[in-house]
């Protein structure tokens, strides 16, 4: 009685879609992140997933993942330093309103 | 970790990263900012000797083919460090005057250099995986190091929102290759996929969203649009850094991941390279005509000669990889020394603006007549570095049945003749406020002549060049009798 593989890939292509939607239409640069989160949360479940149904590769695709959730925390870390730079000169964090650069 | 010798090989990378270890203690102990400069380049050199005497020659896997040490990964893993000691030479005198912290800031460059050299030194997709992430937490973090100027924080917001949906997209694309194939390791993934697959739609799937992340890291249409801003707001010398060595580093993974991993669906990506190369060349060329930022302008121009380079591939010939990595060095020298240039004239002109450099022909003639040689290598005009560059892709491209891909390249470096020329008219034949002389301190004037001596002899010997370049392979060999 296991699940179809299937069934987590249309989850995690469903929750990467959900991501990448929230990453490219928010304004708020903490909301983007989030969205970004779940782009990689997807692809550790696509991971995990893929590692439990191929035989002799699943140490690999769970290392990938656990890499994957590491890389992920200092990356996020570092995003909420540069946020936190922003917000404390403009006191906003709005990324519409981040457009000196524009030619 | 067994005493194997196996740790040897890689012990340039251990050297970078233990200097960048040393440098920020220098910054921290010495309050001369000199010293984390001069820690790094000489770390940078102890890495190149123990590179080039004792690592080059070899083609060996070690540690469960986690790293690879070849041909192709000791001439990348060269040129990032010869570029990454040039930013340090060049850097000098642009930390002091804007107060940067140099330990820190060396730290940074030698780090983003050690997640490169391992891009460029695996066929497992975990590992390049860590050191795409290292080098670009690292970019992120030198591109926002201005924290008084807003520009800076902008463009590093920008690059690493962007850069974090990006990881993101490469990552779905290597899960997806990972499933299908059953391994994350290149070559095995060749093997599996040799005799096709069932999974043939994933598997597209897969590698549209490894071209669409890996498009992003080497700045391409349509996946272009952190790359002007980053570029124009980073401090100059990462600016530099990022359109020479990041680039080369994407390539460099681009050219592994596709032609070691993936040849059996080569019809389709070529297909893809060839549409994004055409845009890319294209749209940059246009878009830098109209720009007045002298920083922007070399921005869509890096925009373009990543274009360029992505013909090769798009052919992905073991000439066309060939002329790719020499047209990569060519661009890496003769970049890094026009900025020298331009970060001379940000200490005079903040705004950077191309009108600023009226007059510099007599302001300061040496260095308007280097910065007149980087812009003919743009265009690619002989005996250039730039002219050998464009004819061996040309070449290669032509060789591989694809002449009009070609001959847009040729229309293309057309289009980009005004702007790079209109830079050496406003030096030369336009009056400035002022005719008093720029004096260049000792870092910009001898990265200005290594750039300059380097685009020269690129140029004028190019055969040799490129025997040298082509004697590397993307397939090391050790591959092709089996695992």
């Amino acid at each position: 009685m296991s699940i179809p593989l299937s069934y987590p890939l249309m989850l995690a292509a469903a929750l990467f879609g959900i991501g990448l939607y929230g990453a490219l239409s928010q304004r708020n640069a903490i909301r983007i992140l989030m969205g970004i989160e779940l782009m990689l949360n997807a692809v550790n479940i696509n991971l995990v997933a893929f590692a439990y149904y191929l035989e002799g590769a699943a140490a690999a695709g769970q290392v990938f993942a656990l890499f994957i959730m590491t890389v992920s925390a200092a990356e996020v870390a570092l995003a909420l330093a540069i946020i936190l730079l922003l917000a404390k000169r403009e006191k906003h964090i709005d990324i519409e309103q981040v457009n000196l650069l524009r030619w | 970790m067994p005493v194997d010798g196996s740790l040897r090989l890689i012990l340039p990378e251990i050297i970078v990263a233990g200097t960048g270890l040393l440098a920020l203690t220098a910054g921290l102990v010495s309050r001369r900012s000199r010293l984390p400069g001069f820690v790094s380049m000489l770390g940078l050199a102890a890495a190149a000797y123990f590179l080039l005497a004792e690592v080059a020659g070899e083609t060996t896997q070690i540690w469960s083919g986690t790293v690879l040490v070849d041909g192709f990964s000791t001439l990348f893993k060269a040129v990032f460090l010869g570029i990454a000691a040039l930013i340090a030479l060049v850097s000098f005198d642009y930390i002091e005057r804007n107060g940067l912290p140099a330990g820190e800031f060396h730290l940074l460059v030698l780090l983003a250099t050690v997640g490169m050299m391992f891009m460029a030194g695996s066929l497992n997709l975990i590992t390049i995986y860590i050191g795409l992430e290292c080098l670009a937490l690292a970019s992120y973090a030198l591109t926002g190091m201005l924290r008084g100027s807003a520009k800076s924080t902008e463009a590093s917001l920008k690059y690493i929102l962007i850069g974090a949906i990006s990881s993101g997209v490469i990552l779905f694309g290597m899960s997806l290759v990972f499933g299908v194939a059953g391994s994350v390791h290149l070559a095995e993934i060749n093997a599996a996929l040799a005799g096709g697959t069932p999974m043939l739609p994933v598997l597209l799937a897969g590698m549209v969203f490894l071209v669409a992340g890996l498009g992003v890291k080497m700045a391409a249409v349509p996946f272009h649009m952190w790359a002007p801003d980053v570029y124009h707001g980073a401090p100059a010398p990462v600016a530099a850094f990022l359109i020479t060595a990041s680039e080369a580093a994407a390539f460099a993974a681009a050219l592994r991941i596709f032609l070691v991993g993936l040849p059996a669906i080569q019809e389709h990506w070529t297909t893809v390279f060839v549409a994004l190369a055409v845009i890319t060349m294209t749209f940059g060329n246009v878009t830098a005509i109209v720009q007045t930022n002298m920083r922007r302008m070399l921005a869509y121009s890096a925009v373009a000669q990543a274009g360029y380079v992505m013909v090769g591939l798009a052919v992905a010939s073991e000439r066309a990889v060939s002329a790719m990595i020499y047209y990569l060095i060519a661009y890496a020298f003769a970049t890094i020394g026009a900025f020298a240039v331009v970060i001379l004239l940000g200490r005079y002109h903040p705004a950077e603006d191309i009108a600023d450099y009226r007059g510099l022909g007599r302001r300061a003639p040496l260095l308007a007549l280097t910065l007149t040689v980087f812009m003919l290598s743009f265009i690619g005009i002989p005996p250039t570095a730039g002219f050998f560059g464009k004819f061996y892709l040309f070449q290669s491209a032509v060789a591989a049945g694809m002449p009009w891909l070609a001959l847009i390249m040729v229309l293309n470096s057309m289009v980009s003749i005004p702007y790079y020329w209109g830079v050496v008219q406003t030096m030369y034949l336009r009056e400035g406020e002022t005719d008093a002389p720029l004096p260049a301190p000792a870092g910009v004037r001898w990265t200005a002549a290594i750039g300059l001596a380097a685009t020269l002899i690129l140029g004028l010997f190019p055969d040799q060049v490129v025997q040298l370049v082509s004697a590397v392979q993307v397939v090391p060999a050790l591959l092709s009798g089996g695992l």
